[in-house]
């Protein structure tokens, strides 16, 4: 009895969460073959999926929040309370503004809130652009999360200086603790600096690698379930497959919030505590 | 870790992608579009939002500020009107006093000179009556003279100097007298 060779799932799942330079249109419209061999300063930047799912987030974020501010500012001056579609993109954005942002960064945090806000929307919608069919996961790129995640940390420390004057910053990094001196403070500096330098970098990594981890093990996690359909090619498994994808897909759907959430909880709370550093 | 070297060897020499690969180019991708995103929302995107927020807090709050105030004016009202009327009532129950007060003197004085008058006019009558008498008897006792001359003048006529005369004429005068 001679049977077919079991598909290469794994392959498939890597095929399919990462990124490629071809962007499988919707409808059997085929494929887009994205242009290569764009180099600026000798580094590849041709466009790739994920470069056009992110933009097409950017462009459907701006898109949000520009007819649900025109609809929130028309409804202000007719003097009524705002409803609908701009009631609840405002009440996420006062959501955002007030208990992540203001809440977390403390006084002065109305000025990162524009930088949170779009940070969260952002993380949000290239989340939920990977639970479309044609879909892709921006945010299921290191290279994505890692270039947020940079952009955190300078902004976290970029803040501290401006926050702390270089002098204030920099005891961020070589601290002495107060009373301390001579010998005791020398040692005091070599061990402590090298962990305050980690403490910096592990935050914005730790950033980077949540959000990349949790957008790509979901999709392994639905894609492994989808996959087991095809290596035991039966009915039964099949529908008990389906029901956990379909399980899969509503945590991914709340995961997608969540580490949207997170990204920007704790990109607040590091701006706060590095600004409130004495 | 070994795989995710190799994956970053392969990506040197061409565009393998695997779910861990790191591609310079995508971080570039990523920083101008979220930045691009950043400055586009700052300028047209979150003010429009946050600001209609902030007013429509403020307008709320200068609402609730002014029925505030409206309620501390309304009760400052209602103090003073309590006082007010409180003052009105114990100025009427005054009043009231008072007129009758005045009504009760009134009355009080009246009576009394009605009395006095009373007693002034009984006074006057009752001189008057006693002068009016003196002169009735005045004059009765004139024209008892007269009549007693014109009586005298009769007895004398008849028979002057009689003894039975003189006391005709005495108990004629007596008579008179007593009818008086």
């Amino acid at each position: 009895m001679t049977q077919a060779p079991p598909p290469d799932i794994g392959a498939m799942i890597f095929a399919h969460t990462s990124d490629s330079h071809v962007v499988e249109l919707p409808f059997g419209l085929g494929e887009w073959h994205l242009p290569t061999g764009w180099r600026v300063v000798g580094i590849d930047v041709s466009p790739t999926k994920h470069v056009v799912f992110m933009g097409l987030a950017a462009l459907l974020v701006f898109l949000t929040i520009r007819l649900a501010g025109r609809q929130v500012e028309r409804r202000h001056q007719e003097g009524k309370a705002p409803r609908g579609f701009g009631a609840a993109i405002e009440a996420m954005v006062l959501f955002v503004r007030n208990d992540v942002a203001i809440a977390n960064i403390g006084h002065g945090g109305e000025k990162f809130a524009p930088y949170i806000l779009t940070l969260f929307f952002f993380i949000l919608y290239c989340n939920l652009l990977g639970l479309f069919p044609w879909g892709a996961t921006p945010t299921g790129n290191l290279a994505v999360t890692g270039a947020l995640a940079l952009m955190a940390f300078l902004t976290i420390e970029i803040s501290g200086i401006v926050a702390l004057g270089l002098k204030g910053y920099l005891t961020t990094i070589f601290f002495v603790p107060p009373g301390m001196t001579g010998a005791l403070a020398a040692l005091m500096l070599a061990i402590m600096t090298p962990i305050e330098l980690i403490g910096k970098l592990v935050k914005p990594f730790a950033l980077c690698l949540r959000l990349f981890a949790n957008m790509t093990a979901g999709h392994f996690v639905i894609l492994a379930l989808l996959g087991l359909i095809f290596i035991f090619a039966s009915w039964g498994v099949a529908v008990g497959s389906v029901a956990f994808v379909l399980f899969m897909m509503l945590l991914e759907l709340l995961v997608a919030f969540l580490q949207a959430y997170i990204f920007a909880l704790l990109t607040s709370v590091f701006i706060g505590m590095m600004r409130h550093e004495h | 870790m070994p795989a995710l070297l190799v994956v970053l060897l392969r990506e040197a020499d061409g565009p393998a992608f695997t779910p861990f690969s790191i591609n310079p180019g995508v971080i570039l991708w990523t920083v101008v579009v979220f930045l691009l995103l950043l400055a586009l929302l700052w300028k047209f995107g979150w003010p429009a939002i946050l600001k209609s927020v902030e007013d429509r807090e403020k307008r709320i709050q200068q609402q609730l500020d002014e029925a505030e105030r409206a309620r501390a004016e309304a009760a400052r009202l209602l103090e003073e009107h309590k006082k007010t009327l409180g003052n009105a009532r114990g100025e009427a129950q005054e009043i009231i006093a008072r007129a009758q007060a005045l009504a009760e003197k009134e009355r009080q004085g009246i009576l009394e000179r009605a009395r006095a008058e009373q007693e002034q006019l009984l006074e006057r009558a009752r001189k008057e009556i006693e002068e009016e008498k003196e002169k009735a008897l005045l004059a009765l006792r004139r024209e008892a003279v007269d009549l007693s001359i014109a009586a005298a003048s009769k007895v004398i006529e008849q028979n002057l100097d009689s003894a039975a005369n003189r006391k005709l004429v005495v108990e004629y005068l007596a008579s008179l007298e007593k009818r008086q």
